[in-house]
């Protein structure tokens, strides 16, 4: 393919003592894709994607953006390169209100080096606005507001910035049914701009309908990784549970073909 | 349905929040106002310019030290190391000036050491990750000891009458000759440890308000690892904060002894707790992310008053470590309320 890989992770590796939660891990993202990750609970794909958003510094192989060797010390590191982070978490500040999260770590200043406080709730309304018409209430501390409002802080957060490569953790683990369209939509449109998603998520219908590849990990290892077309959910679930395809497996598109 | 497109949902929960907070403030202020007539009427020199002063200049030692612990509760943390390091400091500082330092630059290596102390205190808590409140209390320790032991336990006296303009001397003092000879005071002036509470006060206030580090401080005690997440260098963040601690219980150190024109090694045990009591009084948090220097201030102010008030109406000092103790817990739980809801 000609086309250059927004991300290439080579190799990964993390330990803990004599534990390998990551273990020699190879993964790439293109421009314009959205790669499911999928696997259970502590099969190593919050930790890769914590090593790839600066927050965990892996114990071994190499990151590599636009072709070029890259090294993340800290969640600043990835950010000043475009990659930014949706954690499940939402990592929030309750105590602060939404333009101060928004620009946690980010601050806009006056000239003087002062907080732009002024500036930074402009921009939050901007941004904020085209998320959610009705969130008004931007000085509130962020801890009296709804789940869906705070999800809608921590996306505007993610998409604010010249972001090139999106990490979505669970994005609509804590969300209704017309939020999780609202985040659908927008993984869609975040695609056509050509920005590369990996989602994170437990949620097969999530993964069919908004990926174009999933990559399945289990016990630290990638087990799977194929284009969405050559799966089924079936498949996919095998994949998560066993570790492996079902027996006799062959890509769906060939049998289409056949 | 979805609750972010209810915008009354969040609004109601806003007012009640705001209403908490203005209720908290209003309640502290209220608590002091009480205090000053209940005083004022148990004795009537209590409302008096004279009394009046020497509060302010009680409550500057106090007032500098919550300052510091306020930063520091702010983000989630204690510091129970002031008390001894305000000893520590005032201490370098007569020890420079016996060595032949004009007084201030001796009272800059007095605030220096405090500070050191303050970072020793942050590089304990980030590098070694142990927790604040065993942290500070062995700085508690090391500071009062290193103090005992560079002075063998006495006091360092004569200091010259430069040493004491800091802690004594006041701004727009106005004095008349009379006629047989005595000078008498129209105007005690404004005390110098009262106007340089207030600069901090204001500069505090404003490093929490318009600086990115004030912002990183709250961010840090509201939620540490979102914080971390989102890019705060929350290990420098917290230095910062023990080391304004540290300093600020340098500079109350060098206010206290200057008044007393004394280094005593022994002078400020148990403050730390009066200082913390301010902070809580005022508002803060133990559990990190909220409080303010003006909530602080009237938080000192209030144990100052108290203080000098039981001295004023002839309580013994027995007692008032009783009602101070009270006050302490009864701020504590009151913290322990808020935050229950």
């Amino acid at each position: 393919m000609a086309r250059q890989p927004l991300v290439e992770m080579i190799g990964i590796e993390k330990h803990f003592g004599g534990i390998r939660a990551v273990d020699g891990v190879s993964l790439d993202l293109y421009p314009g894709e959205v790669v499911g990750v999928l696997g259970h609970n502590g099969a190593g794909k919050s930790c890769l994607m914590r090593i790839l958003s600066g927050a965990m510094i892996p114990s071994g192989g190499e990151i590599r953006v636009n072709g070029t060797p890259v090294r993340f010390a800290e969640p600043n590191d990835a950010r000043a390169h475009g990659i930014e982070t949706i954690y499940q978490t939402l990592a929030l500040a309750d105590h602060l209100d939404a333009p101060s999260n928004l620009f946690l770590g980010r601050e806009l200043k006056t000239r003087f080096g002062n907080l732009d406080d002024a500036r930074m709730l402009r921009e939050a309304r901007a941004v904020l606005a085209r998320l959610n018409p009705n969130f008004k209430n931007l000085r509130d501390p962020v801890s009296s507001l709804s789940g869906g409002q705070r999800q809608v802080i921590a996306i505007a957060r993610a998409i604010y910035f010249d972001t090139k490569v999106l990490i979505m953790d669970e994005p609509t683990a804590a969300l209704g049914p017309s939020e999780t369209a609202m985040v659908a939509d927008l993984i869609r449109k975040l695609q056509a701009d050509g920005i590369g998603i990996f989602l994170v998520s437990h949620d097969m219908h999530d993964v069919f309908e908004l990926c174009d590849r999933v990559v399945v990990m289990n016990k630290g290892s990638v087990v799977g990784a194929h284009p969405l077309a050559e799966v089924s959910k079936d498949d996919v679930l095998s994949l998560i549970v066993k570790g492996a395809l079902p027996d006799g497996w062959r890509p769906r598109t060939l049998e289409a073909a056949q | 349905m979805s609750e972010a497109s209810n915008p009354w949902t969040a609004g109601g929960e806003r007012r009640v929040l705001i209403a908490r907070e203005q209720l908290h403030r209003a309640s502290a202020l209220l608590t002091l106002l009480l205090l000053i007539v209940g005083f004022a009427m148990a004795s009537p020199a209590f409302f008096s310019v004279n009394n009046g002063l020497t509060v302010l200049l009680q409550t500057s030692v106090i007032g500098l030290l919550g300052i510091g612990l306020t930063l520091v509760i702010i983000t989630g943390g204690i510091d129970l190391s002031v008390g001894s390091v305000l000893a520590l400091s005032g201490v370098v500082s007569a020890m420079a000036v016996k060595a032949g330092l004009p007084v201030v630059p001796a009272m800059c290596c007095g605030v220096l050491a405090g500070a050191a102390c303050g970072a020793f205190n942050g590089l304990v808590i980030t590098r070694l990750r142990i927790p604040p409140f065993v942290a500070t209390l062995g700085m508690m320790l090391i500071a009062r000891g290193l103090a005992l032991q560079l002075t063998g336990a006495t006091p360092i006296s004569q200091l010259g009458a430069g040493f004491g303009r800091l802690g004594n001397g006041a701004l727009f003092r106005v004095v008349e000759m009379q006629p047989n000879g005595f000078p008498r005071v129209v105007f005690p002036g404004i005390p110098y440890p009262a106007i340089l509470l207030l600069v901090v006060a204001i500069a505090a206030t404003y490093l929490l308000r318009r600086r990115q580090i004030g912002r990183h401080i709250y961010a840090t005690g509201s939620n540490e690892e979102a914080a971390r997440l989102s890019g705060v260098n929350v290990d420098w963040t917290k230095m910062y904060a023990y080391t304004m601690s540290g300093a600020l219980a340098g500079l109350a150190g060098n206010v206290l002894m200057s008044r007393l024109v004394t280094a005593q090694p022994s002078e400020g045990v148990m403050y730390e707790l009066d200082a913390i009591a301010a902070a809580v009084i005022g508002g803060a948090s133990l559990s990190g992310g909220v409080g303010t220097i003006a909530g602080t201030m009237i938080g000192a102010f209030i144990i100052g008053i108290l203080r000098n008030g039981l001295n004023m109406s002839g309580v013994s000092a027995f007692i008032q470590q009783i009602v101070i103790g009270l006050v302490v817990i009864g701020a504590v739980w009151i913290d322990q309320v808020r935050n229950r809801r």
